[in-house]
């Protein structure tokens, strides 16, 4: 067993490991995130994750309802640490796991990536019981500058595959998996494979924009029915993850690539922004309540996402108590990971699966947002089609159950005004 | 940034460090008995005399970063203080400053021009170790005022003696500190509080009494409330104590005085929403700090909260009423100018969760009665 092999068993077993092994996993994982893009490429198949907030005994459920890795090939959206009580095992676990399976775990930078943030929701406390020193706080921090921004996931299917998460036992479908309809476009299982709900593919979408200006369109008309792009069934775009969402400041993919992102993250402009903003039900930008970033509106995300060829926005970033939220005609949707946040907010948690496009007659994959623009950089038509969103599955999990914790003596002790 | 400067969130949060207990064995009963369901009902009357500690971190958190100004905090928390987080330390500030201005209305004198300027009663249940007391002697507000404050009887040796101690309690010339101690000895059963007397006019009068008495024995007691006025227009102030008590219990509490003061008003600063997840939540947290809130399962929402104080006889027809959730209270009543201050204090980056938590708690208000409550007709909630 390598050393790296024992860390993470330490680590399953929510043990912190020395100091020492922890500057090396540091250096290690620098080295290879040094190398990935702002943006990452990961190809479908890919288990899609929101916040995780140190919440440890939550990550292992997720693990076991995901299925572990590195069969299952993860990405998580950042805010790995922070609230929780086991912030310092979560990400130190994730970042093992990167370094182990490089390919299988891709892990992108949340707004709590931060030296400020962290200093102010308890990374850098925890750390410091832990350690009695601040130096394992200041070795995350230095991975922190170098997480990716984003993520772009490519080759993703339109149809559902039925799912097996016990991927070591053959043949074990889940029984209410036998079969699945090809129309499905978004089915949710809760987190023992059970059936909870199925939306079928609707026709594609068509919104109008009032004018050029991308900042200033109007909300999405409904109804119309021309269209003139592919047929419902084998275009899917891409999907972009990030933390938080978009900036008045990008309006293409490409535009992320270009950022210089191995710093804390400032206060304001792109960077900032792609972390912090929020969608909201507003037309087009709008002063974000938590004072850094912005709202952005349906308008916005429905341009930029045709301007990009992109099917789907997935970000996390904001609470939702049913564990994933899909916005604007489904083009932007909101997985959160972290059930019951804070052991208190009394949430359930999703991830979002994305089936691999197995037929080969699918979307070509691409490597950027230059290639295969399908308007030719001139926006005459005032009438734009949505990409077909891919067929996507939702596994809705709650908290784990206190007993297999094991670890707390005492029971997490959440705040209230008393 | 060095390792001391860094409060460290989370072994600190919520653990009873200043013990309102330090008078423990004093507490209903004392140690001693062998009955364990005594016994459990005296460690739950201790856990929740625990809240007050709670509070008392809370608020000592909000004054250290900035957001409130009170003086009196840091007396009533011992060794270093916690900080709490920016979701916390917001709704300590706006649950204060909501009460601050119900208060400061009720007060403020309707007619100005009038010379002599009527006089009010506050009392305060479940009192603790709030300053407000305090902070209204420090405004120089207390001139006009009757104060009262309830609590169990080892919360009062503490405040007492930190009140004596620290001189929170400067005596004017024409005023006099009486303690509990020096009047009567520590009987249990009689109610004998400390405070401040006033000569007015060669009489005196108490002006400020804290009463060490467990609430759920007032609708029987014997002994008389010193200094308590039955003619004054008169406000009740319950932030997070009524809940505690079974519903019944504190009805026959505020009943109590309604039946003795014509003119009275009430304030509740309490949860609310126990049917959803989130209040579901708060309840099996709490349980398992073995507090409950009997009072959560009856008063769901704000409508029911309006028609307990309608109960009352806090109605528009002989008086007013009025609740608000704490979110509503921070985007109404807290001046944009305000918010921005407060906001730049620590950034609060879990908006969801803010309005959220805010959700989950009200402050109610009633009274009954014409002069002295006009001001507070004219607050709009």
């Amino acid at each position: 067993m390598s050393d790296l092999d024992k860390a993470i068993a330490q680590l399953r077993a929510c043990r912190p490991i020395p100091e020492a092994q922890v500057r090396e996993l540091c250096h290690k994982a620098r080295e290879l995130l040094i190398e990935e893009g702002n943006v990452v490429t990961v190809t479908a198949p890919v288990t899609i994750c929101g916040d995780i907030h140190g919440q440890f005994h939550d990550l292992m459920e997720l693990f076991r309802v995901g299925g572990d890795v590195p069969d299952t090939n993860y990405l998580f959206m950042g805010d790995f640490v922070d609230r929780g009580f086991y912030s310092l095992e979560s990400f130190l676990l994730l970042l093992c796991l990167k370094v182990r399976y490089p390919d299988r775990m891709t892990l992108i930078r949340g707004n709590h990536e931060s030296r400020q943030i962290t200093t102010v929701y308890g990374f850098y406390d925890e750390c410091l019981r832990k350690y009695g020193s601040a130096n394992v706080w200041r070795y995350c921090c230095e991975v922190f500058d170098y997480l990716a921004l984003g993520a772009i996931v490519l080759g993703a299917s339109n149809t559902l595959e039925p799912s097996s998460v016990d991927s070591d036992q053959e043949g074990s479908f889940r029984s209410t998996q036998e079969y699945i309809d090809a129309d499905t476009e978004i089915e949710v299982l809760n987190s023992s494979g059970g059936f909870v709900s199925r939306v079928a593919r609707q026709k594609p979408k068509v919104f109008t924009t009032k004018g050029s200006s991308p900042a200033k369109t109007g909300p999405p008309g409904t109804g119309a029915s021309s269209f003139s792009k592919g047929t419902a069934g084998n275009s899917t775009g891409a999907v972009l993850c990030v933390h938080g969402g978009l900036s008045p400041l990008i309006d293409t993919v490409d535009k992320i690539r270009l950022l210089d992102r191995k710093q804390e993250v400032p206060h304001e402009g792109a960077m900032c922004d792609l972390l912090w903003s929020d969608p909201d039900e507003i037309d087009g930008w709008g002063l974000s309540p938590r004072g850094a970033g912005f709202l952005f509106g349906s308008d916005i995300v429905k341009t930029f996402n045709h301007t990009n060829d992109l099917s789907l926005i997935a970000r996390a970033h904001q609470l939702v108590m049913e564990g994933f939220k899909e916005m604007f005609d489904n083009s932007i949707v909101t997985v959160w990971s972290a059930p019951n946040y804070c052991y208190r907010c009394g949430n359930v948690a999703a991830i979002m699966e994305l089936n691999e496009d197995g037929s080969g007659d699918g979307m070509i994959p691409r490597s950027n947002g230059e290639v295969n623009r399908s308007d030719g950089g001139i926006v005459k038509e005032k009438e734009k089609v949505l990409l077909n969103g891919p067929a996507r599955r939702y596994r809705v999990f709650q908290a784990a159950p206190q007993d297999s914790r094991g670890m707390p003596a005492k029971k997490p002790v959440a705040d209230y005004f008393l | 940034m060095s390792a001391q400067q860094i409060p460290n969130l989370l072994t600190l949060r919520g653990g009873p460090r200043f013990r309102g207990g330090r008078g423990r064995g004093r507490g209903p009963g004392g140690h001693n008995t062998g009955n364990p369901e005594l016994q459990a009902r005296f460690q739950k009357d201790r856990d929740i005399q625990s809240t007050d500690t709670d509070a008392a971190v809370s608020r000592l958190s909000a004054v250290d970063l900035g957001y409130l100004d009170d003086p009196f905090a840091s007396y009533f928390v011992s060794g270093p203080s916690t900080r709490r987080l920016p979701i916390i330390n917001r709704g300590t500030y706006t649950r204060t400053t909501a009460l601050d201005i119900l208060i400061h209305t009720f007060l403020s004198d309707h007619n100005a021009s009038t010379s002599s300027q009527q006089t009010k009663q506050i009392i305060s249940l479940g009192a603790g170790t709030d300053t407000r007391y305090f902070r209204l002697r420090a405004q120089n507000k207390h001139h006009n005022l009757i104060y009262h404050e309830f609590d169990f009887p080892s919360v009062s040796l503490t405040k007492e003696r930190i009140a004596k101690n620290t001189r929170l309690l400067r005596e004017s010339e024409d005023e006099t500190f009486f303690g509990a101690s020096e009047t009567i000895p520590s009987i249990s059963g009689l109610n004998a509080g400390w405070g401040i007397e006033r000569s007015k006019d060669g009489v005196l009068e108490t002006t400020y009494c804290f009463h060490p008495l467990d609430l759920r024995q007032l609708p029987t007691t014997q002994n008389p409330i010193r200094g308590l006025r039955t003619d004054l227009p008169t406000l009740i102030i319950s932030e997070c104590c009524l809940c505690y008590l079974e519903v019944e219990k504190s009805k026959d509490v505020v009943q109590w005085f309604t039946g003795r003061i014509p003119s009275i008003g009430l304030v509740l600063y309490e949860p609310i929403g126990v049917h959803d997840s989130f209040g579901q939540m708060m309840v099996s947290n709490l349980a398992a700090r073995n507090i409950t809130m009997p009072s959560l399962e009856l008063y769901k929402t704000i409508p029911d909260q309006k028609s307990r104080l309608a109960e009352f006889g806090f109605t528009t027809a002989d008086g007013g009423q009025a609740a608000e959730t704490v979110e509503d209270i921070w985007e109404k009543w807290i001046p944009t100018d305000e918010k921005e201050r407060v906001d730049a204090l620590e950034g609060l980056d879990e908006v969801e969760e803010w309005q959220m938590l805010a959700r989950h708690y009200t402050i109610a208000w009633g009274w009954r009665g014409t002069t002295g409550w006009e001001n507070l007709k004219t607050l709009q909630a």
